[in-house]
């Protein structure tokens, strides 16, 4: 939000305090000065000018020449506007002047061969509005050389705050002026609501009557009778086009200044339009259609406060007015509208039908109920002194149960358990005095206190406490230098996960982190994916059921900016529906952590010593062997394997531990591959880390290394081409004696020499014993043993030496 | 006799192995001189008909000259070694070495590893919970009531009417709490998701490090000393601090924390939007109506709570210029950290 400075001192006297010590203070007060705007800093170097002669750019259809007359000296400039023009007062930045607007300085420059020193500003350039059509062109009463900061009233300050949900009172100049106060221990003077009233009173121009007395608690009206609409005087407008507003009239201006000002939302009714001069507040019964001042037709859900008159419905109330009772340039009546309604009501409706303005901003936070009169009686007397009307006399004020201040007990040594140290009672007296809070009784252990209406946020002790080391200020809570530990178990639940991405990282994967919202189509690729209710766009409106989508995604992103040899894996988790009904309780959807590795291109480029090596599906499997050993500590998992059948993968690859799958994955089809415009071939495979981290991993302990020496055999058999690797391995492990300890392939390949349907795999044998050297007779033994069998079992032919 | 035969053997020796040039010519010297039947052995085996009281002499200088004779063939031998490998390998050293490829952790992981290593050492345990959240855990619980103002600091992704993706790691608060009594102190790493629209600062999904501390005796003195003693570690140890009041609904009094900007120093830059201030995290002492969801007893205990967003961290430190960069996962960015 923005506060003026010049505002603020209405109400406050800051003179002889710097600005960046009002900003300093305030921050650590609590509203956050975010940004802070000193016109006389930004303005300081611009002046009026007058547009003494204009010609054409010699060599620029577009450009002027102009020559621009400072009162003392005259500069030649050059300038693109269409509005330019001879015997006009313009804003002129001589050379060196820093032009808000992108923050940079003009310099002597050359146009198409003509000098040019100094530029004439649009308002769009200073930064004082959208509008950079044109030439800001000056009345012709200002004489040239004035500074703008002078000429414009440019010479305020003005800070951007930002307020928290709790803080509504500070919604407005005098909230912050009330806060300001008890910072620096200033007095808080109230604006005046002197007021001339007419001899007719209030009661013969209008009526209120509440229906919905829950959701509106009090409704005060003044009525102005007479007014003249136009244009509000200069000192109005620059208050509001400082603080970013547009000014409208004078009747619409009042209502939004005093909003500024009081915080206590207003709006102005056309009385004329109001039938049977009458305002009742009630909730619709049922959906209803109402065009509000905007011009939009609105769908209003039933249960919706309104404004009405006698026949109709004039306002959503607290939210906007309605284009039918709207002041217009013909209005001479108005009755001005200053309520205090149920914040969630406002809520609930500025939400259901998609409209937050300024007033329901402040309903729904809550403003002070008590200060209606004051706001009402306050426009009143400003809107009849801009437009010449007549205030009548006397206020409509109905206010059935008047809203108390709160009672609110809190203890001493409440505040020293919270904050941790001990603050005076004095102090403590002090500060509740300066926030308006009064003491109804005080005794050695506690206060029993009330506090104003127009804290809302303060309800219980804990808030007191909150306000007393807020304004006592939390530099001055002591910082402990030493914290006690206490020798209760440590568990750190992400330590596992640790460990998993530390072998990754060592098998050669990189770490991403994919964005988990994705497309339905994505998303259904692999799952039955959850449906965000409220997306951002089509692209993201569903959550990922697997991380193979967001790591193709990641690898086709990487492709096309020439990064095509991947190793990659992504730690986190998938999401999954599990019924088809919306979600009520967490059984009705899956949410696990996984980890997918994927692997493209080349496992390693070709170089000078070495060949290239492209990605194949058993360096992968290799890496994940290890990684399970790492993990695991031991064989516990059991592969599978799949040639057909699946969406995803051309031959898929499955670990699974006690029939539960672990994992799975593979090579991934072309035509999957093809939604992400990705050619070369991706293999992946996904781990449930949820049931990786149940399986108990092996319990360490010493055997004693072999301290005998190992005898090795080889042989290789020709075999038809369907008998499997793991077939005969097995059967070799299986037939072999006790002193057979390994069993490794050390060579395959087919050819014609071997016939068509044939191939050769040769093994390499490990004998050994724990307890005794092995002779040659018993490792040739079980040796020659094993070729019988093998060449039984499988039909094998032993390769001859 | 033997005496001369001994300085005749000196001699001779040392003028040949100066000549030796290769390890043939060495290995010729180690049988003429050394070896078991060579000349030095052989005056060993005389030494044995040199009368009785004269052995120990010349034992002595036998033995001295055997030793010098050793040493001299041994350095002249590993001069030749060292020689002959140097020469026999004119390899191009300058070639590079084989690639091998090590990954990397994302920079996100090694921020909050780092994050959680510091608090882990400071006492803290570590908890996680879920990426979708009911609506109690992440809001109601945590004291943002329904149709309350509080609720818009957090712009929502909904799931159902009673589920969303969590918009802080706050519920994991709830979680921890519901299943401990005090002493809790944990801290609570993990992914949140805001309905926030995309562009360099803000994304639709972020990291937090949550952190909560409920005993007895816990103070907002604690809170500031926890903190900052985390900060000077993470950020180093000459950094200036403040506490500001701020307001989030589940701890009161609540407060941000700002470190004096390390881009500028504090004399106010883009990045720290001339305030010289950076805002590094939020906290609080834990609000009572919290404890009450959780059942808690208000009076006896109290507890502090704050919480970090990770990826701010790597934009401020690393000057990264937008928060996409780091889910985009180009592998030129992964390979930076």
């Amino acid at each position: 939000m923005k506060i003026s400075l010049n505002w603020l001192k209405d109400y406050i006297d800051l003179s002889g305090i710097a600005v960046s010590e009002i900003a300093d203070k305030l921050t650590m007060s609590g509203l956050e000065v975010e940004d802070i705007v000193n016109q006389n800093e930004i303005y300081k170097d611009f002046i009026v000018g007058y547009v003494k002669e204009k010609k054409k750019h010699p060599n620029a259809d577009k450009l002027s020449l102009c020559t621009v007359s400072t009162g003392i000296e005259e500069y030649q400039v050059i300038c693109g506007a269409p509005n330019v023009d001879a015997e006009q007062k313009v804003v002129f930045a001589p050379i060196g002047t820093i032009i808000p607007k992108g923050n940079f300085k003009i310099g002597k420059a050359k146009i198409r061969g003509v000098e040019s020193f100094g530029m004439i500003c649009s308002e769009a350039e200073l930064e004082l509005s959208e509008d950079h059509s044109g030439i800001m062109v000056l009345t012709n009463d200002v004489k040239e050389g004035t500074p703008i900061t002078e000429a414009l009233n440019l010479n305020d300050v003005i800070f951007e705050i930002g307020i928290t949900p709790n803080r509504p009172d500070a919604l407005s100049h005098i909230g912050v002026a009330r806060d300001l106060a008890a910072i620096f221990n200033l007095e808080l003077k109230s604006p005046s609501i002197e007021l001339k009233e007419e001899a007719e009173d209030i009661g013969k121009y209008a009526a209120v009557e509440i229906i919905d007395k829950i959701n509106c608690p009090r409704y005060t009206s003044k009525v102005v009778t007479g007014v003249t609409i136009k244009d509000s005087p200069e000192w109005l407008k620059t208050r509001l086009k400082n603080i970013g507003l547009r000014p409208i009239n004078n009747v619409v201006d009042v209502s939004n200044y005093v909003m500024y000002e009081t915080g206590q939302p207003l709006h102005a009714f056309d009385l004329n339009n109001l039938n049977g001069n009458k305002i009742v507040v009630r909730s619709t019964a049922k959906e209803t259609n109402f065009v509000t001042l905007d011009s939009k037709d609105r769908k209003l859900p039933a249960e919706t406060l309104m404004i009405c008159d006698a026949e109709k419905d004039v306002a959503v109330a607290g939210v906007m007015g309605g284009e039918n009772s709207e002041v217009s340039n013909d209005t001479k009546n108005i009755l001005i509208e200053s309520a205090y309604f149920n914040p969630s009501s406002i809520r609930k409706t500025s939400k259901l039908i998609g409209l937050s303005t300024e007033a329901s901003y402040r309903f729904e936070r809550g403003i002070d109920p008590n200060n209606t009169d004051f706001s009402a009686k306050r426009a009143a007397k400003l809107i009849s002194e801009l437009s010449g009307g007549r205030v009548a006399k006397g206020i409509i004020d109905v206010y059935p149960e008047k809203i108390e201040r709160r009672e609110v007990r809190i203890r001493f040594a409440r505040i020293i358990k919270i904050l941790g140290f001990e603050i005076s009672k004095d102090t403590i007296l002090d500060v509740l005095k300066k926030l308006g809070v009064k003491i109804i009784f005080e005794s050695e252990e506690e206060l029993h206190v009330s506090v104003p209406t127009f804290r809302p946020d303060i309800e219980r002790e804990i808030d007191l406490i909150e306000e007393i080391a807020r304004i006592n200020g939390y530099d001055n809570i002591p910082t402990q230098n030493k914290i006690s530990i206490t020798l209760d178990e440590k568990v750190d639940e992400a330590g596992p996960i640790d460990r998993i991405r530390d072998i990754s990282i060592s098998l050669g994967f990189f770490e991403i982190i994919d964005n988990p919202l994705q497309s339905e189509k994505l998303s259904l690729l692999t799952g039955i994916p959850i449906k965000i209710l409220n997306p951002q766009s089509l692209d993201m409106a569903f959550l990922r059921t697997s991380l193979i989508t967001g790591g193709l995604e990641t690898i086709s992103r990487n492709i096309k900016v020439g990064e095509k040899n991947l190793s990659l894996f992504e730690i986190g988790h998938v999401f999954n529906k599990k019924t088809d009904n919306e979600i009520k309780s967490f059984d009705d959807f899956s949410e696990e952590n996984k980890i997918i590795f994927l692997i493209t291109g080349l496992a390693s480029k070709k170089g000078w010593n070495h060949p290239e090596i492209e990605v194949n599906f058993y360096d992968f499997k290799g890496k994940l062997k290890e990684f399970e050993y790492n993990f695991l500590l031991d064989n516990v998992l059991n592969d599978s394997y799949y040639h057909s059948g699946d969406r995803i993968f051309d031959y898929k690859y499955v670990k699974s531990y006690k029939n539960t799958v672990i994992g799975s994955g593979g090579k991934i089809k072309k035509e999957i591959l093809k939604l992400f415009d990705i050619e070369q071939d991706v293999l992946c495979f996904e781990f449930n880390i949820d049931l990786l981290k149940q399986i108990p991993a092996k319990i360490k302990a010493f055997t004693e290394p072999n301290k005998f020496p190992k005898v090795f055999r080889d042989f290789a058999f020709i075999f038809d081409k369907k008998v499997k690797y793991s077939d005969v391995r097995v059967f070799i492990k299986e037939k072999g004696s006790e002193i057979l300890k390994s069993v490794e392939i050390f060579d395959l390949f087919e050819s014609e020499r071997l016939g068509e349907d044939k191939k050769s795999m040769a093994f390499s044998l490990e004998y050994y014993s724990n307890d005794r050297t092995l002779t040659e007779e018993e490792v040739e033994k079980d040796f020659t043993n094993l070729i019988s069998q093998i060449e039984k079992k499988f039909d094998a032919r032993l390769r001859g030496n | 006799m033997l005496d001369e035969k001994i300085n005749n053997i000196k001699v001779s020796f040392e003028s040949e192995i100066e000549k030796v040039k290769n390890s043939k010519q060495l290995e010729d010297a180690r049988i003429k001189y050394l070896s078991r039947n060579g000349l030095i052995a052989n005056l060993f085996e005389e030494l044995k008909t040199v009368p009785k009281e004269d052995k120990p002499l010349f034992g002595k200088e036998l033995n001295s000259l055997r030793a010098s004779v050793t040493d001299k063939f041994n350095s002249i031998k590993e001069k030749i070694e060292s020689d002959s490998a140097s020469v026999e390998s004119e390899i191009d050293l300058t070639l590079p070495g084989i690639p091998v490829q090590i990954g990397r952790k994302h920079l996100l992981t090694q921020t909050l590893d780092e994050i959680r290593s510091i608090f882990k050492g400071m006492g803290f345990s570590v908890s996680e919970g879920p990426e979708i959240e009911s609506d109690y855990n992440n809001f109601e619980a945590l004291n943002f009531p329904h149709d309350h103002p509080a609720r818009d600091m957090q712009d929502t992704f909904f799931l159902s009417k009673d589920f969303l993706l969590r918009t802080h790691t706050s519920p994991v608060q709830i979680r921890v709490m519901e299943n401990h009594q005090p002493p809790v102190r944990v801290i609570m790493p993990g992914r949140c998701y805001r309905n926030e629209a995309i562009s360099s600062r803000s994304f639709c999904m972020f990291h937090q490090v949550e952190g909560l501390y409920v005993d007895t005796d816990v103070t907002f003195c604690e809170l500031k000393g926890t903190l900052v003693g985390f900060a000077k570690q993470f950020y180093g140890e000459n950094l200036k601090y403040r506490f500001r009041p701020s307001f989030f609904p589940f701890t009161e009094p609540s407060a941000e924390m700002d470190i004096t900007c390390f881009l500028c120093g504090g004399k106010g830059c883009r990045v720290c939007k001339m305030s010289g201030w950076l805002e590094i995290l939020g906290c609080g002492m834990v609000d009572p109506n919290v404890f009450k969801y959780v059942d808690y007893d208000p009076e006896k205990y109290t507890g502090y709570a704050f919480g970090m967003g990770i990826e701010r961290i790597g934009l401020l430190k690393y000057n990264i210029p937008d928060i996409r960069i780091y889910f985009e996962n180009d592998l030129r960015f992964l390979m930076q950290f």
